[in-house]
């Protein structure tokens, strides 16, 4: 166990390693220089242009500026943000972060639950009316792209019947003395259509994966062997059969987890959501070089990590996986 | 009892009932409390340096404007060179010494947000650094009639300038507002845009800084000490949404309280039918235009091996049907313009008319230039070489992009092959201001005053705005004899745009109206074609019950 985890981490740190490089480099290989942005907003003069330069190390050859990147890097300081200068990316960051694990968290919440108990139920009722209705509404929901879905909701829950914001995630109109059940129901008000925005898209697959693992496991002999024990069905179905349908589900919130991270560029510009997928899309507008090599690599620490836990758990609850 | 939907009865089926509730119950709970006094108006980037002279990003000068003042501020009809109807605002007051000198009277009630009073030294230090090429070259060029600016006591300024000419006194307040020399004196020049005063400035306006949450808002609180009343709006939160659909929706759902944009009918239908919102329009200082480079590319030394013919640029212009591009468009919400000048601008109404589209004019002239279609491909040529451009414009930008292939396809039909350069923001701006383009689609919000065409199309703005090296020594000539008309200024502009026009440097096709969405509770709203917001701290707010979501 504890060589195939230091094999596993060796692994995760070599690619680490190599999608730092990678983005490192096509990032500079890239038009626009966000020097040049600045100097778009502002009158700079040539010697302040050139300090800046030097300050951001954009005036050293490219593999200098990787060492230094990095050295810093491990120290847990990605420097000073272009666009915010002087804010630090680390506060920059630590600020989107809170926004984005709320979405990603509730996103998640409604994929396991929801996701698991409709894939289990269209596999108890096969064939079904229901079985065939949830099996279209899936496929419609995956098919949908999230910022076209987005855009629909809003229209009809926001604007027509205006049962819910819009956009943002507090109202900015709240009273600073207001009580924290007021401030945590509004933003559990603005949480509700982005949390279904991005949540009916990953549903549908959710679901998809529990009603084949369902049905796969449905059919085998210890099925049977409860049912003729005389166990309800409802203990049949979530003791016996459920807990053995669970591993495609566990590989598929392996892939979902680092939505926690990084919510979705598109549904946060849409809602406004200040994630760390908008100040990543708004990096990329500006070329902030330091606040994209810093969120790029908590995706990549994001994925190898759920990567990793992912597989940790098939190896706890699957002792066949352990071999080799 | 049966399963509900195969739930169990009890703990599954109390969550989903919980969530239920909980998604239900949480707007009708989060409406109740609204703040009644505080105004929201959407942003569509954030507000990084909301310095006045420190940033001409449309974000940073509207922040600017309610945090800082200038010494005076033109009437709203932006007559720059109308003396007698500037508004004071620090300063209390002006007279002429001669005519080469102008005093100004401070209000000694004025102070910083530290409470600091505002003095003559402010103003002395203010446009002193912003007259030095080390600060900014653009300032430095359009101050460059300044001569002296000097103290007499703590509330006097003398301002004087090295020749007589009708906007002296926009000049002195327009361009650079005072900063508080206490603050920044000890910054070296090169350094002062990019001070740490920059992310939290003190000014001397209505409303004092509050607080910055990046990607999100920034907070702007009134200032009751402000010497000219307390504001009637207790906080201002600029909402920073970039997505122009998103900011529609802030303002549909009951969200936010202002905006301003340059916006197309279909943005507008829905805001109109909104009860709670009311549609101002007015004319704005903003031009859409196809910029010609005249410099190869690469090669900046080299004249365009095209477009440096004024003819080839004149056929071009005499291609695009103008008005059926903008009707088109933007619908009732932008006219056609004949230069760089937008609507608001008073010089607008006094320039010559270009000539209408022709495109039969439009092929008789390159024909005769040697361009012609000698291989039946549609396109013309000359020497082997077809008559193809490169059109580039940001992505961002719906005008443009609704417009371009518009564009592309009337100029096809004079047989000029366009090649269409969507781009992504930043390359496109590095793009234009290296001259690495054959046409630029530019949009741009101008000066009021038509003196301010010296920074992109005299040859004194090379290495500066202008980034075409639009260069001819007769509109210069012009430019600085109508700058310093003192008799019948209108016909000394009519003559330099007419000067310009001749050199046909670009396709001047649109000046969109200024779309100011508000809502109803907002009271004594007034509004400025430059500044939508700098007024902000007269108006009132209706104290009932905002409008329940």
């Amino acid at each position: 166990m504890s060589r195939w985890l230091l094999r596993r981490l060796v692994d995760a740190v070599v690619t680490f390693l190599l999608v730092a490089v990678l983005v490192f480099v096509l990032m500079r290989l890239a038009p626009g220089d966000p020097l040049d942005r600045l100097t778009e907003d502002r009158p700079m003069a040539p010697a302040e242009q050139a300090r800046l330069r030097t300050l951001f190390g954009l005036d050293q050859p490219l593999g200098t500026q990787f060492v230094r990147f990095a050295e810093a890097a491990v120290r847990g300081d990605f420097g000073a943000s272009i666009e915010y200068y002087p804010t630090r990316v680390t506060d920059l960051v630590t600020s989107r972060l809170g926004p984005s694990l709320l979405l990603g968290f509730t996103v998640l919440l409604v994929n396991l639950i929801g996701g698991v108990w409709l894939g289990v139920l269209q596999a108890r009722r096969r064939g079904s009316r229901l079985d065939r209705w949830l099996t279209r509404l899936s496929l419609a929901g995956y098919a949908a792209p999230s910022f076209w879905l987005g855009w629909m909701l809003v229209s009809l829950f926001a604007i027509k019947w205006r049962l819910l914001p819009a956009a943002q995630m507090t109202d900015p109109l709240l009273p600073p003395d207001a009580g924290w059940l007021s401030r945590a129901a509004d933003v559990g008000a603005h949480l509700i259509l982005p949390a279904v925005t991005l949540s009916i898209v990953s549903l549908a697959a959710t679901m998809r994966y529990q009603r084949s693992a369902m049905l796969e496991v449905l059919r085998l002999d210890f099925v049977f062997a409860a049912r003729a024990r005389g166990l309800s069905e409802r203990r049949v179905i979530w003791r016996h059969a459920w807990r053995n349908a669970l591993f495609p589900i566990l590989t598929l919130l392996g892939l979902w987890l680092p939505i926690l991270v990084t919510g979705a560029v598109f549904v946060e510009q849409v809602f406004n959501w200040p994630g760390l997928g908008s100040l990543t899309a708004g990096a990329v507008m500006t070329r902030d070089y330091p606040v994209l090599m810093a969120t790029a690599l908590l995706v990549a620490a994001a994925v190898l990590i759920s990567g990793i836990l992912t597989d940790l758990a098939h190896r706890w609850l699957d002792p066949r996986t352990r071999d080799g | 009892m049966t399963s509900w939907l195969g739930l169990a009865p009890t703990g599954a089926r109390r969550l989903l009932l919980a969530a239920l509730l909980t998604g239900v119950g949480a707007p009708a709970q989060a409406q109740a409390p609204r703040e009644a006094t505080a105004v929201s108006i959407v942003l569509g980037a954030e507000p990084t340096i909301p310095v006045p002279a420190f940033s001409s990003s449309k974000q940073n000068v509207d922040a600017a404007s309610l945090i800082f003042l200038p010494l005076a501020r033109l009437n709203r009809k932006l007559e720059t060179t109308a003396e007698r109807s500037f508004e004071p605002l620090l300063a209390r007051s002006w007279s002429r010494r001669d005519s080469l000198t102008l005093v100004f009277e401070l209000d000694p009630r004025a102070r910083w947000h530290d409470g600091v009073p505002v003095t003559s030294r402010d103003v002395v230090f203010s446009l002193t650094r912003f007259r030095d090429t080390t600060v900014s070259r653009t300032y430095a060029l359009l101050l460059r009639d300044l001569a002296a600016v000097t103290a007499d006591g703590p509330h006097r300024v003398v301002v004087s300038f090295r020749r007589p000419y009708p906007e002296q006194l926009f000049d002195a307040v327009h361009h650079v507002w005072p900063l508080p020399a206490h603050l920044l004196d000890s910054v070296p020049p090169a350094r002062l845009t990019t001070a740490a005063f920059v992310s939290r400035p003190i000014g001397s306006g209505p409303f004092r800084w509050g607080r910055l949450e990046p990607g999100r808002l920034v907070e702007l609180v009134a200032n009751p000490e402000f010497f000219l009343g307390k504001p009637g709006v207790d906080r201002v939160l600029l909402l920073v949404v970039r997505a122009a659909e998103a900011q529609l929706n802030l303002m549909l759902d009951g969200t936010a309280d202002a905006f301003e944009a340059f916006l197309v009918p279909n943005q507008i239908t829905p805001l109109v039918q909104d009860p709670s919102l009311r549609l101002v329009t007015q004319p704005s200082l903003g031009v859409g235009y196809l910029l010609f480079n005249q410099k190869a590319l690469g090669d900046r030394s080299k004249p365009h091996p095209i477009l440096s013919d004024p003819a080839v640029r004149r056929a071009i212009a005499l291609g695009i049907d103008r008005p059926n591009l903008i009707r088109s468009v933007f619908g009732p919400y932008a006219t056609v313009v004949d230069g760089p000048m937008g609507q608001a601008s008073w010089i607008r109404r006094i320039a010559p008319k270009q000539p209408g589209a022709n495109p039969a004019a439009a092929r008789r002239l390159l024909a005769e230039r040697g361009w012609r279609d000698t291989d039946g491909d549609g396109i013309v040529d000359k020497g082997g070489v077809p008559l193809s451009l490169r059109l580039a414009y940001p992505g961002s930008s719906l005008p443009r992009v609704s417009t371009a292939e518009p564009i592309q396809e009337m100029l096809r039909r004079i047989g000029v092959r366009i090649e269409l350069v969507r781009l992504d923001g930043p390359v496109w701006f590095e793009r234009r201001s290296r001259g690495e383009f054959d046409i630029d689609y530019s949009q741009a919000v101008l000066d009021p005053t038509p003196s301010g065409l010296v920074q992109s199309w005299s040859c004194a703005g090379i290495g500066g705005s202008n980034v075409a090296h639009v260069c001819d020594p007769a509109f210069d000539a012009a430019l600085t004899r109508a700058i310093g008309a003192t008799d019948d200024p209108a016909r000394h502009w009519r003559e330099a745009i007419g000067v310009l026009q001749s050199t046909q440097p670009a396709v001047f096709l649109y000046s969109p109206v200024q779309s100011i969405v508000l809502r109803t509770r907002l009271r004594r709203v007034t509004t400025r074609p430059d500044l939508p917001w700098a007024d902000l701290w007269r108006w009132t707010v209706d104290p009932a019950p905002r409008a329940a979501r």
